[in-house]
Parts: structure tokens; sequence; C-alpha cells
């Protein structure tokens, strides 16, 4: 391969007006949804996650977008390059697209990830986690992964483990507050500013 | 990051983005199950097939995108959004702005690329705007492109030549020098513009070396 890069078009803000009718339409906001009113039943546990985005000044976020991306409960992403031998769920995608309200606040349902090998083959282990996509007025997009705190892989995902500060790393683990519900704020800067990852580099 | 914005002081994290260890990444990047468009959905001079046309110039924009090996993102989903020849957005958001609305132009549309990773959109060209007062900070005319597709995912904006204000616009000046030029569009002719894009991949799959 060449070191060569190619002219990459360069990342810009979403601006403030991001026609509110692509963030509520056409794609899905629930991740254990198909369409409404239709009976069907992705496989694994259904779960709710729900939290606030948060700037410097501890005020919300408003109309802030974030795309999530997941495995199925068997730890299989919809993806031409995850080969495994895991389970494909007829009924999950993995993908919704959602809009923080006035108050910065959020919440989607889901599915729990599965747990997953690195790649396939690979002995270590992924923790279940969910991968955010985050565009807002003032920001280039970021990215990050949300893990769940009642999950023993936690202590050895490679990912997590990037991070050397523990009190940093939990800042990325969402806290079971009843059965099937999971709160995580995101602090975008500041005091518990939330880790976010660098996914361009080589 | 953008000096003067007020947003971008208290929502750009402070700390470095974290480097995931080569060994620890993955290449599942998001792949969505894409939308269908309906056709007249590319041309934003309606806002409905059979409509009046909006006020202003109408402009055609072409172009291709390509992935980091150069290969086309085919049937990608690009969402497109621009103000009206007046400078206004159709954005409740927008609400303060004294240019006037047009009643002929909402400003967003959708299209897919094709099988070769080509798409064709018509709008009306922008106008500029006043994007703070208190720092006579203005907008030049520009596109905004969001385009999602199968492991890609690019938030830009296009900016057009030859227009005084780019070299006065913090969005646009942010951009390293030698990368602005990927951000203007070529003129075809007078109403027409090519707006090529290379999006670039995330922790793509080595091909020719093996882990």
């Amino acid at each position: 391969m060449s070191n060569f890069d190619p002219p990459f078009t360069p990342e810009g803000t979403l601006g403030p007006f991001y026609p509110g009718v692509f963030a509520l339409s056409g794609l899905p906001h629930n991740l254990n949804e198909i369409a409404p009113i239709l009976a069907h039943r992705p496989a694994g546990q259904p779960v709710r996650i729900f939290g606030r985005f948060i700037d410097a000044n501890r005020v919300g976020v408003p109309s802030l977008i974030v795309e999530i991306w997941q495995a199925n409960t068997y730890g299989r992403y919809r993806h031409p390059l995850d080969q495994s031998a895991l389970t494909l769920d007829p009924q999950f995608d993995g993908f919704a697209r959602i809009r923080t309200s006035d108050d910065g606040s959020y919440s989607f349902s889901t599915i729990k990830p599965g747990a997953h090998p690195l790649r396939d083959g690979s002995t270590v282990m992924r923790a279940p986690h969910l991968r955010f996509t985050i565009f807002a007025s003032g920001i280039d997009r970021l990215v990050t992964q949300i893990f769940f705190d009642d999950e023993t892989l936690n202590s050895t995902d490679p990912v997590l483990n990037c991070i050397a500060d523990p009190s940093v790393r939990d800042r990325l683990i969402a806290r079971r507050v009843s059965e099937g519900e999971y709160a995580i704020d995101i602090v975008m800067r500041g005091e518990g500013e939330t880790p976010f990852f660098d996914d361009w580099a080589r | 990051m953008v000096i003067n914005d007020r947003e971008s002081e208290t929502r750009t994290p402070a700390r470095p983005l974290i480097v995931i260890p080569a060994e620890a990444r993955d290449p599942f990047s998001a792949v969505p199950a894409v939308p269908s468009v309906a056709p007249h959905e590319c041309d934003l001079t309606r806002i409905a097939p059979g409509r009046p046309q909006a006020a202003g110039d109408v402009i055609v924009i072409k172009g291709r995108i390509l992935d980091a090996d150069l290969r086309p993102v085919r049937h990608a989903l690009m969402e497109v959004w621009n103000a009206n020849t007046h400078g206004r957005y159709s954005h409740s958001e927008d609400a303060s702005s004294q240019a006037p609305l047009d009643p002929h132009f909402y400003g967003f549309g959708r299209v897919l690329t094709d099988d070769h990773g080509f798409y064709t959109l018509r709008t009306i060209k922008p106008g500029a705007y006043m994007a703070r007062s208190d720092i006579g900070w203005w907008r030049p005319p520009h596109v905004h492109f969001s385009i999602l597709g199968s492991g890609i995912r690019l938030v830009t904006q296009m900016y057009f030549p030859d227009e005084p204000l780019n070299t006065q616009d913090y969005i646009h000046m942010i951009i390293p020098e030698l990368e602005r030029s990927r951000v203007i569009a070529q003129v075809h002719d007078q109403h027409s513009f090519r707006f090529d894009i290379i999006v670039r991949g995330r922790y793509q799959t080595p091909l020719e070396t093996t882990v």
C-alpha cells in the first residue's frame, strides 16, 4: 500500500441549521424497531439508554445529532467485513440516529450488544459497547464508545484500557439504574470531560 | 475548532483525542441501511414538484464520492442544505436573521450516489449572511453536505470560487491552507459546478499486509 494520502475532503461542522426533517425522519431512532406497529422481536435483552449532552458551562446541548452503531446480542455486526461465525439477527440492523431535546437530553431503545472477539479468530474480547458518532453546531464529528457497568469484560477491554486513568475510563461506562435501564451523560468539555477517540489515526 | 464561535468554545473537547493502538482497532464502522429517496428530492429549487421555482440563481452541482482507496462510494445518502438567495435558512433557529424567507424555498434535499459514486443536485445559489454582528463575521455563500454510507461518514461545507468572503470566514480559514481548495467547487459553466469528495477511511482493514 502506498503511503501517499489522496486529497481528502476536510470535515466541517454541522452548523446550527441542520434540517430537523433529516434528523427526525428517514432513519430509525431506536435500534430495536424496524417499523412502527410491526410485530417483531430482535433477539436479546431490550435496554433503554438515556442521559444528557452537557457543555463546559454544564448546560445541555440541544439539537445535537448522535448516530449509534453496535453489534447484535450475539456480538455480530451487520457489516461486510464481519465474517465471524456468530449469528446475524434478521430483525436487528444495529444503527439509529437521534437528536437531543432542548435540554440536551436523549434516550433510545436497543438490544444490549453482545461481546465479540476483537477480530475473527482473535482471543482478545471486546466488552459489550455502543459506538457513538456525534455532530453539533460548533464541533466537528466526534466519536466515542459507551460500555455497561454490569459487564466483567470491561476490565480487559482493549479500547477502554487505552485510557490510563480509571476515573476517566469510568466516564464511558453507563450505570444501570433499573432492570434494562442505563444512564450516561456525555460532557463535551471541561470538568468530567468524556474521552473521545481519534478514528483517523494511521 | 472555530476560534470565534461561542458554541465551539464550550463544546469542543479540551483534552486530546485518544488514539486507539493499532492492535486494538477493528474495521466495524457503521453500515446503516440507507433509506429510499424520491427522485425529486435532489431538486431544492421547488418545495414540491409542480410548485413555483424559488427566487435566485438555479445552479447544478455534480460530483463523485470516492473512498480512501479511490473506489466509488455507491448508494451513499447525501443530505444537502443551504440558505436561500437572501442568505436566510428556512430553519426555526435562524429567526434572528433580517433577510427574508422565500416561501418557495425550503433549502434541503437528499440524493443517493449512483452505481459509480456520482450525484447531481439542483439548488438555488445561496446568499452570504451575517453570522455574528458583534464581530462582523459574514459567512460566504456555501452548501452543507452530510454523507452517510457503507463505512464512511463525512460532514462538510462546499464553497464557491472567487467569493471575497471566503478568506474572511472563520469556518473556512480554520481548514489547513493546502486543503482549502478541496472544499471549493470547480466551475463547469456559468450555472453548474463540480464538487468531488474523497472520504477518509476509518481503521480500514489492511488489504495487502495481513495482521
